[in-house]
């Protein structure tokens, strides 16, 4: 479970959030929405510790820390707690795919090379890409990268997933292999615990089972998939599906 | 009319002089390796911006790289016996400055020489890694050592290497000044040799032919290295060639990936 208290951010005197509250059970799949810019991924990179929030208290997993007072090896069991998927991928460029994926089990479980390499393989055919297991990042499109920084997140065998914004750099017509393998997931792990950065709703209102919208660092309204992006409540959140779903009508 | 120029005796030179090679390179491997070390150090520590040490290394590097190496074999040379008499004065010891061989002076002076000038290249280096790169690693829960060691490093040795390869040619260069501390290497050889038959350029053309040799095997060296470890770009500029590409399009969860000749997108330029 997660659950995070008056969490607040800055960054140079510019407040992100403040007292900010949020309860995940485990096993939730948490949908974030909102407009660019409300904070969305710097809550989710409080969560890991990727930022450093100055006020709060957060449980993630079986770890906890209130901001200002966390030790260096609290920070890295923190962030063992949980795995991200990153909208750029973030995959290592000198690594192949199974190195990828293979790398922290190797370096942070201290698994056997050759073990991990298997574990890998296996990871990279649960996401399709078991042919491309010796290639270079550089030589795999935006939608097989991420396949592989998805099958890299699973193989810490982490049960809270962070997915942040994972189609958004993508063209689009490779978000739907990308999303396809993340309903895979989501559907072969129930028992994970998934908060979700996402401009996608249509995904969003087929795996979440709850979702918050987000504005100017607060928490506008907050229900289950159907409730927020079918029946919102907030004229806020009416305001930002309707342009949204214009938006989509123009693109499309 | 005399003979200007001995030929043979350029040639004959040269087996003498190679005797003190081992010497020429020891001062080079140890200087270049300790070098190394201490420029990681420098680089982190600036980089890091830790008060007091950032501010001393940034007016040591600004010294070294001020002055000339001569000047510093000097400094290393008569500098070291001052500081080892205050040592034994303050400590009440009894450490003899004879005891300590002239390669130490040689190799100090060296090996910091090597610390300044690659302290800045690794500087540049390490901020060209990926910081995504940096965060992935993170978010798997490495530490800050084993970021440095499996991701940072590699990373920036491909950006380094370059630079470190002609810092290491002018190292090799450099050692010929070592005689001014009174090492006996191969130009301070050539020296004794001249000395005795007054036949200088032949000599210094002999240390020449010496020098631009172990120059040419370095590049070498250095360019299989890089290629080496280059090579997941060298991959990438194949495929983007054209010429090798992923196997047929695969079918993930039902939905059947894109073919692989779209999967190659206009950011995958070659290098």
């Amino acid at each position: 479970m997660i659950s995070v208290e008056n969490l607040s951010k800055t960054f140079s005197n510019h407040t992100i959030f403040k007292n900010l509250n949020l309860k995940i059970a485990t096993g939730d799949i948490l949908a974030i929405i909102g407009p660019s810019g409300s904070g969305k991924s710097t809550l989710l990179r409080c969560l890991n510790l990727l930022e450093f929030p100055e006020t709060g208290k957060v449980v993630i997993g079986d770890q906890h820390y209130e901001a200002g007072h966390i030790s260096r090896q609290e920070i890295v069991k923190i962030r063992q707690e949980s795995t991200m998927v990153f909208q750029q991928f973030n995959l290592f460029r000198q690594k192949t795919a199974w190195q990828n994926v293979a790398e922290s089990l190797v370096v942070v479980k201290h698994v056997n090379k050759q073990q991990a390499k298997q574990r890998a393989l296996a990871e990279l055919a649960k996401v399709g890409l078991s042919e491309y297991a010796n290639f270079y990042p550089g030589q795999l499109s935006g939608g097989q990268k991420q396949r592989v920084a998805i099958a890299r997140s699973l193989a810490t065998d982490s049960k809270i997933l962070l997915l942040d914004e994972p189609t958004s750099a993508l063209d689009s017509e490779l978000v739907g292999e990308v999303l396809a393998t993340l309903r895979q997931v989501v559907a072969d792990h129930p028992d994970y615990t998934v908060v979700l950065v996402s401009h996608e709703l249509e995904f969003v209102k087929q795996v979440a089972t709850k979702v918050v919208f987000f504005e100017d660092g607060q928490i506008l309204e907050t229900g289950t998939a159907e409730e927020v992006l079918e029946h919102p409540q907030h004229e806020r959140t009416q305001q930002f599906l309707s342009r949204f779903t214009q938006q989509q009508l123009a693109h499309s | 009319m005399p003979k200007l120029i001995d030929f043979k005796m350029i040639l004959t030179n040269i087996p003498q002089l190679l005797q003190y090679l081992p010497i020429t390179l020891a001062i080079v491997a140890l200087s270049m390796v300790v070098g190394l070390f201490l420029a990681l150090i420098i680089a982190l520590v600036r980089l890091k911006k830790i008060p007091g040490l950032t501010q001393l290394f940034t007016v040591l590097v600004s010294f070294i790289r001020g002055t000339p190496l001569l000047v510093q074999l000097y400094l290393s040379y008569y500098g070291i016996p001052i500081a080892l008499r205050y040592w034994n004065y303050y400590n009440h010891t009894d450490y003899n400055i004879n005891n300590i061989p002239a390669f130490f002076f040689v190799f100090i002076a060296f090996a910091i020489n090597e610390a300044a000038y690659n302290s800045e290249n690794i500087r540049g280096a390490l901020l060209s890694v990926d910081h995504g790169e940096i965060e992935a690693a993170e978010s798997l829960g490495m530490t800050n050592f084993q970021i440095l060691r499996r991701i940072t490093i590699p990373e920036a040795l491909v950006v380094a290497l370059p630079t470190l390869g002609n810092q290491f040619i002018s190292l090799i260069k450099g050692t010929s000044l070592a005689f001014v501390a009174g090492v006996v290497e191969m130009t301070a050889e050539g020296q004794i040799i001249a000395g005795r038959n007054f036949r200088y350029f032949e000599v210094y053309l002999s240390l020449a032919i010496i020098y631009w040799v172990l120059t040419v095997i370095t590049e070498v060296i250095v360019r299989i290295i890089e290629k080496r470890i280059n090579r997941f770009r060298a991959t990438q500029n194949v495929i983007t060639a054209g010429s090798k590409r992923p196997s047929a399009a695969q079918t993930v969860a039902g939905v059947q990936s894109q073919p692989a000749v779209s999967e190659f997108r206009s950011d995958q330029k070659p290098v």
